[in-house]
C-alpha cells in the first residue's frame, strides 16, 4: 500500500505499517499468552552451558534447603529451593539479575544467570536422572 | 545528496552545515542520553523478566538520525553505549546493549529512507523490537540455552509497546525542534 507525497515520490501509508505492526504484535500477545497459560511441569532444572546439571521435582520437596553450584573458574550461584518454588539466593555475578529475578515455579520465566552461563528452567521432565528425586 | 537532505530534516541545515555545530548537537544528543540512561537504571525493574524496559534513551538517537543524520545517531549511540555500560552499568551488559544497538541501528538506517517524518514513531516500534531481537540472540548464544527464544513473544510484546512511547516521544521532539528553528 504506497502513496505518493508532493514531490511524487511513494511511501508505505501509515495506514499500512500500522496494520503490518498490529499483526506482528497480535502474533506476540497469543504467543505469550500460550506461554503464560501451558500447563507447566514441577521440576526444576539447572543448565550450565544448555547442559543439565541438577534437577529436583519442586512438588515432592518438604523441606527447604539451599545448594551452592561453582564453576570451573571459582563462580558461585547458591539456589534456595522449597516446595513448589525455587529462587537464587546468592551468586557472586556482577549484575545479580538472578537473584532479583526472585521465586519462580510456574514456568513461564526462567532464572537466568548470564555471566555464569547459567539457567534454571521449570519442565515436565527432569532432564538428568542423578538427582532427580530430591532428599 | 545535500538538498535531499535538506528537504527532509528538520534541525535548520544552516546549522549542521557547520561541523563545529554539528559536533555541538551530537555531544548534546548524547550528553542527554546518558542522563536519561542513568535516570531510567535509577527506577526498580516493573517485571522480574530482565530484557524489559523503556529504552527512553534511543528516543536520543532517533533524533540524531532523522533531524541531523545516520552518522551522527551512530555516535550518539556508541558514546552512550560504551560510556553508559562503563560508568553507570555493568561491564557484563555491555555485549548484550551492543548487539541490540546494532540490530536497531540498521533497522533504523533502512527505515531512514523509507518514512516520512510524520511516521517516525514507526522507526521507535521497530527499532525497540529489532533490539529486543539482539539481545535474544546473544542470550541465546552465550549462554547455548534455544529455549530462551521461547520467550521471544514476550520481548516482542513489549518492545511495540515502550517503543511506540520512545517513537512518539522522538516525534513530537522532532517537531518541536522544527518549530524553534
Amino acid at each position: 500500500m504506497k502513496t505518493a507525497d508532493k514531490t511524487g515520490k511513494t511511501y508505505i501509508s501509515t495506514r499500512a505499517w500500522i496494520v503490518g505492526i498490529a499483526v506482528f504484535f497480535a502474533v506476540c500477545v497469543v504467543g505469550t499468552v500460550l506461554l503464560l497459560v501451558q500447563k507447566p511441569g514441577t521440576v526444576a532444572n539447572v543448565y550450565r552451558d544448555n547442559e543439565c546439571i541438577y534437577s529436583v521435582d519442586l512438588s515432592l520437596v518438604t523441606e527447604g534447603f539451599e545448594k551452592t553450584f561453582t564453576d570451573e573458574n571459582g563462580h558461585s550461584n547458591t539456589i534456595r529451593v522449597e516446595n513448589g518454588r525455587i529462587r537464587m539466593i546468592a551468586a557472586d555475578c556482577p549484575d545479580k539479575v538472578c537473584v532479583d529475578t526472585g521465586w519462580i515455579g510456574n514456568g513461564a520465566v526462567p532464572i537466568v544467570c548470564l555471566p555464569h552461563h547459567l539457567v534454571i528452567r521449570i519442565e515436565k521432565q527432569p532432564q538428568n536422572d542423578i538427582d532427580s528425586v530430591a532428599r | 545528496m545535500e538538498t535531499e537532505k535538506e528537504k527532509k530534516y528538520t534541525i535548520n541545515p544552516d546549522h549542521t552545515r557547520s561541523r563545529t555545530r554539528r559536533l555541538v548537537y551530537d555531544a548534546l544528543l548524547a550528553g542527554i542520553a546518558l542522563v536519561i540512561f542513568w535516570v531510567e537504571l535509577q527506577i526498580p525493574p516493573l517485571t522480574p523478566i530482565p530484557g524489559i524496559k523503556l529504552g527512553l534513551a534511543n528516543v536520543l538517537s532517533l533524533i540524531a538520525l532523522f533531524a541531523i543524520g545516520p552518522v551522527d545517531a551512530l555516535a550518539v549511540l556508541l558514546v552512550r553505549i560504551l560510556l553508559g555500560g562503563l560508568v553507570f552499568g555493568n561491564p557484563s551488559a555491555l555485549l548484550y546493549s551492543l548487539a541490540g544497538g546494532a540490530l536497531s541501528y540498521l533497522v533504523s538506517l533502512m527505515l531512514y529512507k523509507l518514512l516520512r517524518p510524520g511516521q517516525i514513531f514507526i522507526c521507535g516500534i521497530l527499532c525497540a523490537v529489532a533490539h529486543n531481537v539482539g539481545q535474544i540472540a546473544v542470550a541465546v548464544l552465550i549462554t547455548r540455552t534455544p529455549a530462551i527464544l521461547l520467550y521471544f513473544p514476550l520481548l516482542g510484546v513489549s518492545g511495540v509497546v515502550t517503543g511506540l512511547f520512545t517513537g512518539l516521544a522522538a516525534g513530537f521532539a522532532i517537531k518541536t525542534l522544527e518549530k524553534t528553528n
